[in-house]
């Protein structure tokens, strides 16, 4: 899985491209941590690129969520693709991770 | 006799290369199989890959030697079926009924969404190898 991140006027957008499972999950954490630690806490997870997510790598998005708001920010998803929005909603996370269509979009109306 | 019309295999160290293994198999077994539905192909893929990932992340070793992951996957005419086996392990710890996390937790959600993703999951054991049998009903017509 590859990560990369762009700081945008309102928020930092991360891309996770490739499969979120247990080896990416603890990297897509440290990741956003550090780019949290670089004085963005409104993160927008870009997920256009993310073919495949489980329940490890859903975990590390709340862990990643929890350390954004705990930055007195949020963290927002983008662009789900099929697979993620199944586990999104067979587990009920679709109400915690607030998914928009576009990263653009996820914080527009803040 | 059940027509098995594709198949594949998988032995070695639970490991973490081992998930990307696995999942390179499925997603090459998908291509022998192209009847078989997006979103079955999804789901199964989901279920044998937690499962999987179960086992690499918990499964302990019954002596000295290191656990073994084992995935056999099978797509018969309506059926998709796999072995998901750790070798040389100590039975499974702890209670094996899907747990029912609070929103804000970072674990515990696999094995529910195994059992939201297939037909039915069985557990056997035998000497000392855990196998968990993923099976979902193809929805082909």
């Amino acid at each position: 899985m590859e990560f990369s991140y762009e700081v945008k006027d309102s928020y930092a957008e991360v891309k996770a491209d490739g499969r979120l499972n247990m080896v990416s999950a603890p990297k897509l954490r440290e990741f956003v941590t550090d780019v949290i630690a670089g004085g963005s806490n409104r993160i927008v997870v870009n997920l256009e690129n993310t073919a495949f997510m489980d329940s490890s790598g859903l975990g590390a998005l709340i862990g990643c969520l929890k350390a954004a708001r705990q930055a007195g920010g949020d963290l927002r998803i983008a662009a789900v693709q099929p697979q993620v929005n199944m586990v999104l909603k067979l587990t009920s996370m679709d109400k915690v991770l607030t998914a928009y269509a576009t990263a653009e979009e996820a914080f527009s109306n803040d | 006799m059940t027509e098995v019309l594709a198949a594949r295999s998988f032995r070695g160290p639970a490991a973490e290369d081992a998930i990307e293994a696995v999942h390179n198999g499925l997603d090459s077994l998908w291509l022998d199989v192209p009847f078989v539905t997006d979103m079955d192909q999804m789901t199964f893929t989901t279920a044998v890959i937690e499962s999987a990932s179960n086992i690499v992340q918990h499964a302990q070793p019954a002596g000295e030697r290191e656990v073994e992951l084992g995935v056999e996957t099978t797509v018969q005419p309506a059926l998709l079926q796999a072995r998901v086996s750790a070798y040389y392990a100590k039975p499974p710890f702890g209670p094996m009924e899907p747990a029912t996390p609070g929103d804000d937790a970072e674990s515990g959600r696999g094995l529910a969404l195994i059992e939201a993703l297939v037909t039915t999951v069985t557990f056997e054991r035998q000497g000392a190898t855990n196998t968990w049998v993923l099976s979902r009903t193809s929805s082909q017509d």
